[in-house]
């Protein structure tokens, strides 16, 4: 139902909008499963009040798309009830094979997407910049649940620590490519018009900031490597972009 | 393969009680509101926060319970 009279017409903002709705709407799916097939009881009710932060996010994204022209080529798209189209990682279109793959989720991909809205927190498109603001501070307590299960399941070593190294790989790349090519046009287009204040790379190089120390300090091997003269951690390894769908935002 | 199995959930099994103390204004003393299994600080804030979430408390904190000494013990 549109709910506006003067939509925006920006073809690069709708594009990442339906991409982070879609896959906050996903991950929060995912995470559902997890609600009562937790490791303990503890570890449930907090992937339960996971599940309803992510949820709430999408929810909080998904009628922003009602106010840009590109949603009056098919109207039924902007609403999650009606939309068909799925813009999220093809990591996430299964199933979890176990618990490992939520705290893979948890810990890669849901702290890229924070990584994201950090960008958007001084965004000169005013109602992103007042979500990004709150779903950042809603994702720091995710954050913390992400390292804990990633030191939690690496500790444990054996089957338990290979589990959870092989989640972590399958997502790996994916999860990376999401900032999109660093010549990107809609990323760039957004960086250019002020919505976010960096380009992909720099999306990247925050990103691998935030995750690495934890990753380093427990000896998960990434292709990662720090780079001491600009003190900066840096991929050794092409990301397959000849993978990449651009639309979708996400490998294919 | 059980042996296996089990050893998986031996290695996932949570060891350490925290004592969840919190109170919802200034003027009144923390007082206990229940307990978390977690071997990980950082987890025990998680699930502190997420389970005992009824009220809009103004502060929560945890304590490991083999920390506590008793004085008195009947």
């Amino acid at each position: 139902m549109s709910t506006t009279t003067r939509r925006i017409d920006h073809a690069a903002l709708f594009a990442v909008l339906s991409s982070l709705a879609d896959n906050k709407q996903a991950v929060g799916r995912r995470y559902a499963y997890w609600c009562n097939g937790a490791p303990a009881l503890e570890a449930a009710v907090a992937a339960a009040a996971m599940t309803q932060d992510e949820l709430g996010h999408a929810r909080t994204l998904y009628p922003l798309l009602d106010n840009f022209v590109q949603a009056e080529a098919d109207l039924s798209q902007v609403e999650p009830e009606t939309r068909t189209l799925h813009y999220s990682l093809a990591y996430l279109d299964r199933d979890f094979a176990g618990w490992a793959d939520f705290v893979a989720t948890n810990f890669l991909f849901d702290t890229a997407l924070t990584t994201f809205f950090e960008a958007a927190q001084q965004s000169s498109y005013e109602p992103l910049r007042q979500r990004a603001r709150k779903i950042v501070q809603e994702e720091r307590i995710h954050e913390m649940h992400g390292e804990g299960w990633v030191r939690r399941l690496a500790r444990a070593g054996g089957a338990v620590r290979a589990t959870m190294a092989a989640s972590l790989e399958r997502l790996w790349n994916e999860t990376l490519c999401w900032f999109g090519p660093n010549d990107d046009p809609i990323m760039q287009q957004l960086y250019r018009e002020g919505i976010i204040d960096a380009t992909p790379d720099e999306l990247r190089a925050r990103y691998l900031k935030k995750i690495m120390p934890t990753l380093q300090g427990l000896d998960i091997e990434v292709p990662v490597a720090f780079n001491a003269s600009n003190k900066q951690w840096e991929l050794t390894g092409a990301l397959p972009w000849e993978r990449w769908d651009a639309v979708g935002r996400r490998l294919g | 393969m059980a042996t296996e199995k089990k050893a998986r959930r031996d290695a996932l099994n949570e060891s350490h009680v925290w004592q969840v103390y919190a109170r919802r204004k200034f003027e009144e003393p923390l007082h206990e509101i229940g307990n978390v299994m977690a071997d990980d600080v950082e987890l025990a804030k998680v699930y502190a926060r997420s389970i005992y979430d009824e009220f809009a408390w103004v502060e929560m904190v945890i304590v490991p319970r083999e920390t506590i000494v008793h004085v008195i013990e009947t």
